[in-house]
């Protein structure tokens, strides 16, 4: 590239790392991070699930760069244009085959989540397998969400920015739990994000989120008794039903998922991975598109009845659902990051208090500033006393540089 | 607690050592006091030089009153009944019934919220259903609605005999597909999408067999208890020539690339004979062909 020498944006830690990548790949400026991990004596640099994402960001883009330091405790990264799966650049089929490893501790939708916020803005459709020995589909005790909670509760998000729903496909080929002291799985996941926008839709989320009207969920035991699912429904049920009556949970049950079992004498043996069980509740509310979820599932280390669990995830929903707002913790680094992105227009979207105030929003607002985009404004409802916040962003109006050109 | 450990103790070895386990208590009562005492001293020491302690709060004895009650009930029965502790600690059973009814999703709904897509927030309600006669209000007197409720009046009057079968009396499952299958044939089918196409032929054969008995039986019944029935109805007969192909011979069977002539056909070609022709010779002529199809 004969550009002139890039001016690099430089951050600190590993904290938000995905989000810093994607918010440098959607805005095209490159970035230098340092001292990841550096205080560690034993596990310095970068993590594998880290290092797996960033090899995901190079084969979904073509022409990025990157460098870590030898100690993995600096990273340089120069992004590309995000081509999608193109035929030619790495794909096989229409999907390119990414593979985690057996290291891997976090549940694939650490990957997916800044995935799917990078995929409006490809150049084809965006199709990726998740496949190997270190996708874990359930929910980890590190607070990732499971895909069941991506897709129910992640995804109608992007509805509201005019990218149709209906060319969005998470499949999921096979389930896992976390495996054994936390590390890897064995699942098979592919996303399929067929639908492109030169600019994304201005949002105006600023109405009130009503009330919860219906309650979906799923409760997936993957390797154990399958009567451990109707347990957790039963109990969710509990304390749930005198709320609301609409509540159905489908029960998922699948066999523990095959993996090597890395045996020098015999290369052939394999063996079950990733058992565990664990429940996702889905809150709908009377107003179309806010979605509450809550997300719960077994440690690795087993130890936890079923009913437990699904009294947990019951509370849990309650306490998301009484945070407010038109969009979770959880979907909110992704609605904020859309909305900068979107045309030259000020959108509004009505946030819990909590959720303004938590870190990973803080840190998510302030380095959007450093990205270029502009700063949000922030006011009080003042229509009804929730003590919610409506944020008003305005877009930076990138969009899709793939688009634009072609 | 120390009461507690006393109780226990006064269960195993019973009343014999009650007194000396009496006096045991009281002691141990008398060394708690003592004990609180000196530390209340400690205390009182320790915040004059340093800053006052958080208060403690003692557990709550779970029963004060107890042992006096039961010293002078004791004097009079044997027996001491059961031990307060256990009647105080309330045991919790939790039945959970797992098998009980379980979140039913429709299969729709399961399939749509479980398909790979994202889910609609809003689900659709199906169209089938949506047809139902009872979802139009009565008092509705569009021309529309007057319509909707013709086609459901003269649907009724023609699919009602199903509903009087002592199997099913439903509107779903098998009925259903018959009036499927009724509306089609009223709509101009020729066959019926009930009949299977593709069968052994023995099968085919051993339902037409049944059906021809089953009719042939119920026709006698009804005779013989001087029921009148509906006219049967007849099988076509073949009248007319036999569709021979274009081409092909006029008479006889053309097999094996030869034609077979009978008897029949020679003596139809050959005309009667010549010693008879005086006597029937026309007669002979003009029943030709004709005759043969009477045999």
């Amino acid at each position: 590239m004969s550009a002139p020498a890039p001016e690099f944006l430089h951050f600190t830690t590993h904290k938000s790392l995905t989000q810093r990548l994607v918010l440098s790949t959607l805005t095209g400026r490159p970035i230098h991070i340092s001292q990841i991990r550096s205080s560690s004596p034993t596990n310095p640099g970068l993590a594998p699930h880290e290092v797996s994402f960033l090899r995901l960001l190079e084969s979904v883009t073509n022409g990025s760069s990157l460098q870590i330091s030898y100690t993995g405790t600096k990273l340089t990264y120069m992004p590309g244009l995000i081509t999608g799966s193109a035929a030619g650049l790495g794909t096989s089929g229409d999907v390119i085959k990414h593979n985690l490893p057996a290291t891997c501790t976090r549940s694939v939708s650490y990957f997916l989540i800044p995935l799917c916020m990078l995929a409006p803005f490809s150049k084809a459709p965006l199709n990726v397998r998740f496949e190997g020995e270190g996708v874990i589909t359930s929910a980890t005790q590190s607070g990732d969400i499971s895909v069941d909670a991506v897709r129910t509760a992640i995804l109608p998000l992007y509805e509201h920015f005019g990218i149709l729903s209906a060319k969005l496909e998470l499949r999921v080929l096979q389930r896992s739990c976390v495996g054994a002291g936390g590390k890897g799985g064995g699942g098979v996941v592919e996303l399929r994000f067929g639908s492109q926008v030169r600019l994304p839709k201005t949002l105006h989320l600023n109405r009130s989120p009503g009330r919860v009207r219906r309650i979906r969920g799923v409760a997936y035991c993957t390797g154990v008794s399958a009567s451990n699912n109707a347990r957790m429904i039963h109990t969710a049920r509990g304390v749930l039903n005198p709320l609301v009556s609409d509540i159905h949970v489908a029960a998922q049950y699948d066999q523990a998922p095959l993996v090597s079992s890395h045996d020098k004498s015999d290369p052939k043996a394999r063996k079950r991975t990733g058992i565990g069980f664990g429940l996702c509740l889905i809150a709908e509310t009377a107003s179309a598109g806010v979605i509450y979820s809550a997300d719960v599932a077994a440690p690795p280390e087993g130890g936890v009845t079923p009913e437990d669990l699904g009294l947990q995830c019951a509370y849990q929903l309650l306490e998301v659902i009484s945070q407010g707002g038109c969009v979770t913790r959880v979907g909110a680094s992704t609605v904020l990051t859309l909305m900068a992105m979107g045309s030259e227009d000020v959108g509004r979207v009505r946030l819990g208090r909590d959720i303004v105030g938590s870190e990973d929003l803080v840190v998510l607002g302030r380095d959007l500033k450093k990205f270029g985009a502009s700063s949000w404004g922030l006011r009080d409802v003042d229509e009804d006393d929730s003590g919610d916040i409506i944020v008003a962003v305005k877009g930076s109006g990138v969009g899709n540089v793939g688009r634009k050109i072609a | 607690m120390a009461a507690n450990l006393g109780k226990r103790k006064r269960q195993a070895t019973g009343e014999a050592t009650e007194k000396p386990r009496k006096s045991k208590r009281e002691s141990s009562e008398e060394l708690d006091s003592a004990l609180e005492d000196a530390q209340a001293i400690f205390r009182r020491h320790f915040e004059a030089q340093f800053k006052p302690l958080p208060e403690v709060k003692k557990a709550a004895k779970p029963i004060e009153a107890a042992p006096e009650e039961e010293e002078s009930q004791e004097d009079e029965s044997e027996w001491d009944g059961l031990s307060e502790v256990e009647e105080t600690e309330v045991q919790v059973v939790e039945h959970t019934d797992a098998q009980s009814r379980m979140a039913a999703m429709s299969k729709e709904e399961l399939k749509a919220f479980m398909s790979s897509k994202v889910p609609r927030s809003a689900p659709e309600v199906s169209l089938l259903r949506d047809k139902a006669g009872s979802a139009i209000p009565d008092d509705d007197d569009s021309e529309a609605a007057n319509l909707k409720k013709d086609l459901a009046l003269q649907r009724l009057l023609a699919e009602s005999h199903l509903l009087e079968s002592s199997s099913n009396t439903t509107v779903s499952g098998k009925n259903r597909h018959k009036a499927t299958d009724m509306r089609i044939q009223a709509l101009g089918s020729k066959t019926s999408i009930l009949k299977q196409e593709k069968m052994p032929m023995l099968h085919r054969k051993g339902i037409i067999a049944k059906q021809t008995d089953r009719e042939t039986t119920r026709r006698k019944e009804a005779k013989e208890n001087g029921i009148i029935l509906e006219k049967a109805k007849n099988d076509k007969k073949r009248d007319g020539k036999r569709d021979r192909g274009v081409g092909a011979p006029g008479v006889g069977k053309f097999s094996g690339g030869t034609l077979k002539l009978s008897k029949k056909d020679i003596f139809d070609i050959e005309g009667p004979k010549k010693s008879s022709a005086g006597r029937g010779g026309r007669g002979g002529k003009r029943g030709g062909r004709g005759r043969g199809k009477s045999f």
